[in-house]
């Protein structure tokens, strides 16, 4: 097993190309989905084995175009309501739905990242258009996406940044956007701070728009990294992604976000995806592509390594057993398992590892099963249980307790665990179906379950 | 360490019996269980999250400064609620006011630290473990307080979180998993199958060879989180509040702290948070709400627990991890700042005002200094209160804060 605070860093980021056929396995396809996505049915993943690892991830970096109409309708209804929990029942559907898998994944993370919160932003319209600028600047130009969000209401608003004068300027937005969008805290001094707040001056949202007001803006000028200018808002923004500390702040966040929740990896090992960032223009995808096709990401040290969110515990597995169910009533849910989309819970949005987990969400994502398992709409490709088993031509109780953990856990249970598993299903009076079920309650209770 | 905290019902069971059965029981017994439990302090620590306008809630309300930096959200000295010539509780505090006049509030003034970080974030994370960014912050300073308060597993929890948001750093022990309850109701699991707790506890319980850090962490806190629900199922039904809460987030909390304590739970340090105090716009209508809530749910709670014949034993403080920047800002709002005041409320505190209002003309860029070290706060209750050593906890030794009557 490979140590990764020990690891060559050039080694780490390499190819991945499997040397035998148990390098490139069901397991190692489920893997991929989970972090490229949210999971995967049982043909997605034996399709992905047609292929090679690189191969596999070339194609989530490339998913078909979506058609994108189905959604847009469907959005606009939700809108009409006026109501964000509606918005939120709507992302939920479209990930479950989604044709681009991996698109919707880092969407994700941006509305994680440039969080903003339905409960300040009270107008949906605003956060649904956000959303749509996250999606189609997801896997692109990070350069504009920074522009893009700096001018978003839905952001402005979040911020306080509504209105901003030069007598005296706000500061929130200036400082987030050092030390949560781009840099990280200590990268930049309070001065900095207060020098760029200069620039965002006489940026203001008007009417659900934003409007540069030039008799409120700061032309004086300013002294910010060192560097002395009459700095506007596009400038400034600029000086901060010419800032040598960003490649590494955004592509640790994406390490951690798409392969290993701890230890922190070291200054070296994320250095190459930095030089690299840096050297390609800030663009997303091919980092993200170099990470998801690395001999790291595909080793015993991430596989399994990350505590699963609560949409990736849920989505997963939606799409892993085929199910089909009220997804307005599993997305109010989200609340208690702490991932309520739209509504991250600051503007550092979600912490994500270890704090995922606490005895609270933890019952919330038993219960959320338990609710899942007892609805009556709740469908298995189509019919129960039983009908997904005879599907996948599965009869014995062992058969069916390994196929539910290739197809729901990133590691094999121990031999003792699966034989209970295995009794719940034999032993017992209750029909065949309510068996099943139970077994698949369980196995989401169990603390492998929560790890992806 | 194992985390595993079976039996724990049982154990529990024991110590009610006694007390139910004291007509029966040995005399010493009943004594020394009453003891015990009237010695078990209880400290309730509210996070005021974003970082809370101290200036606005204890006003300096005849100083020129403060008039002329705060031209929109200067409280008129006709509105303040007195606290003696020179300053007052902001207007909408009258349930500090009423603490107060009860000799049941004690207010530490200018409390901060050095080379203070005006990030939410790093800041905050100051206040939870005590270390700056470049030490190691592996727990927090009540995670430290609850590894040398509990060594019996199969007692309660010596700490609660109560609330939604992720659970604060502070709490974070390297022995025990601190439980996160949203809500007593909430805090089940559903289903209506027989021994379908005991079922998912065994499982979770077996022991698994090719574990590792990340697992065992989910494995014992899946074992705290079942436990913990098992025991709440039997507790809360006599309890009778001698208070009216108001019914605001933080008024809920604290009377489910109340209703825990009452149950003779023996947790000792119960976590509540209330948000909103980032007040970079339109400060004014925000910030009354808040501390109007704070100020009602701490005086309710406080009352409350008198009346329930616990007053004695519980103490609530309350923090935030920075003040705001003294001069406001154009959109009627006020920026990240530094030292501000702490609270602390029981009828064991050392009411009153205890040290100076931070200079309002000795400022360091634009924000007061602080003469208080929280930890120094901390010190004091942790020694007078909780009466365990601090340095430890502290990682150093800091000089107590006198805050519980002598």
């Amino acid at each position: 097993m490979i140590n990764i605070t020990q690891l060559d860093p050039a080694q780490a980021w390499s190819l991945y190309q499997p040397e035998s056929p148990d390098g490139w396995t069901l397991r190692q396809a489920a893997h991929l989905y989970r972090r490229g996505g949210f999971s995967a049915n049982r043909e997605q993943l034996e399709q992905a084995l047609t292929l090679n690892p690189g191969e596999a991830v070339h194609q989530l970096l490339n998913s078909a175009e979506e058609s994108v109409s189905q959604y847009e309708t469907l959005a606009k209804t939700m809108l009409a309501t006026g109501n964000a929990n509606n918005l939120s029942a709507w992302w939920m559907y479209r990930l479950l739905q989604t044709a681009d898998p991996l698109r919707e994944k880092m969407t994700i993370f941006w509305h994680g990242h440039f969080a903003t919160s339905a409960e300040k932003v009270t107008d949906p319209q605003l956060m649904y258009h956000q959303n749509q600028l996250l999606r189609s600047n997801a896997l692109e130009d990070f350069g504009s996406l920074l522009h893009d969000i700096s001018r978003d209401p839905a952001m402005l608003l979040y911020l306080d940044s509504a209105t901003n004068r030069k007598a005296h300027p706000n500061e929130n937005f200036a400082r987030e956007i050092m030390e949560l969008f781009c840099l990280g805290e200590g990268n930049y001094t309070e001065q900095d701070i207060r020098e760029l707040a200069r620039c965002f001056t006489g940026w203001e949202v008007r009417a659900n728009r934003f409007r540069f007001n030039r008799y409120q803006h700061d032309k004086g000028e300013k002294n910010i990294f060192g560097q002395s200018g009459e700095f506007d808002g596009d400038a400034g923004v600029d000086l901060v992604l010419a800032h040598p500390a960003g490649p590494e702040f955004i592509c640790r966040k994406l390490v951690k976000f798409l392969v290993v929740d701890e230890p922190v990896p070291s200054v070296d090992l994320i250095a190459p995806l930095a030089r690299q960032f840096r050297e390609n223009g800030l663009q997303i995808g091919p980092i993200v592509e170099r990470i998801l096709s690395s001999k790291l990401f595909f080793s015993n040290d991430a596989i399994g390594r990350k505590i699963r969110s609560p949409i990736e515990f849920s989505v997963g597995l939606l799409q892993s057993l085929e199910v089909t169910t009220n997804y307005f009533e599993l997305s109010k849910r989200l609340a208690d398992l702490g991932q309520k989309l739209f509504f991250p819970p600051n503007v550092k949005g979600w912490d994500g590892g270890r704090t995922w987990v606490n005895s609270s969400t933890l019952l919330a994502r038993a219960n959320l099963v338990q609710d899942l398992l007892d609805r009556e709409e709740t469908r298995f490709a189509g019919g129960g249980m039983t009908d997904l088993c005879d599907k996948h031509e599965l009869h014995r109780p062992t058969e069916i307790v390994d196929w539910l953990q290739t197809m729901l856990l990133a590691d094999e249970l121990s031999p003792e665990v699966r034989s209970g598993l295995v009794r719940e299903l034999e032993s017992g009076t209750d029909p065949r179906e309510r068996r099943l079920r139970q077994v698949v309650y369980l196995m989401c209770t169990l603390p492998e379950f929560q790890l992806g | 360490m194992t985390l595993t905290r079976r039996e724990f019902v049982g154990l529990s069971v024991t110590s009610s019996a006694i007390y139910g059965l004291n007509s029966k029981a040995p005399r010493f017994l009943v004594n020394a269980a009453e003891e015990a439990q009237k010695q078990d302090r209880v400290l309730v620590v509210i996070q005021l999250s974003g970082g809370n306008d101290g200036l606005n809630t204890i006003i300096p309300f005849h100083h020129d400064e403060y008039r002329k930096n705060r031209p929109e959200l200067a409280v008129p000295a006709d509105r303040v609620l007195k606290i003696d010539d020179n300053l007052g509780f902001h207007p909408e505090l009258t349930g500090f006011a009423k603490l107060l006049e009860a000799g049941q509030l004690a207010i530490v003034q200018g409390v901060g630290y050095p080379n203070p970080n005006r990030s939410h974030f790093e800041s905050m994370d100051i206040w939870h473990t005590c270390q700056r960014k470049s030490g190691q912050r592996h727990d927090g300073w009540l995670g430290r307080t609850i590894d040398q308060l509990q060594n019996d597993p199969s007692s309660d929890a010596s700490a609660l979180h109560l609330g939604q948001q992720k659970q604060p750093f502070a709490l974070t022990s390297q022995q025990w998993r601190v439980p996160s309850v949203r809500s007593l109701e909430q805090f089940r699991l559903q289903g209506n199958k027989n021994g379908q707790a005991e079922t998912i506890k065994k499982l979770v319980a077996t022991s698994r060879p090719k574990s590792n850090e990340l697992l065992d962490f989910v494995q014992s806190s899946t074992t705290t989180a079942v436990d913990v629900s098992q025991r709440f199922k039997e507790i809360g039904k006599t309890y009778q509040s001698k208070a009216v809460y108001p019914k605001s987030g933080l008024g809920k909390k604290l009377e489910t702290v109340a209703q825990l304590i009452d149950a003779g739970l023996r947790t000792r340090i119960y976590y509540v948070e209330v948000d909103g105090f980032d007040t970079h716009a339109q400060q004014a209508p925000a910030h009354e709400a808040l501390l109007r809530e704070v100020g009602g749910a701490l005086s309710a709670f406080t009352t409350d627990m008198i009346g329930q014949g616990q007053g004695d034993r519980v103490l609530s403080v309350c923090f935030s991890e920075f003040g705001r920047r003294v001069q406001e800002n154009a959109s009627a709002g006020t920026d990240h700042g530094t030292a501000g005041p702490m609270f602390l409320a029981g009828p064991m505190v050392k009411a009153g005002l205890i040290g100076e209002h931070p200079s309002l003309n000795d400022l360091e860029q634009g924000d007061l200094k602080h003469h208080t070290d929280f930890r120094q706060v901390y010190a004091g209750i942790l020694e007078q209160w909780l009466k365990v050593e601090s340095k430890p906890i502290l990682d150093g030794v800091y000089d107590p804060i006198q805050i519980i009557k002598s």
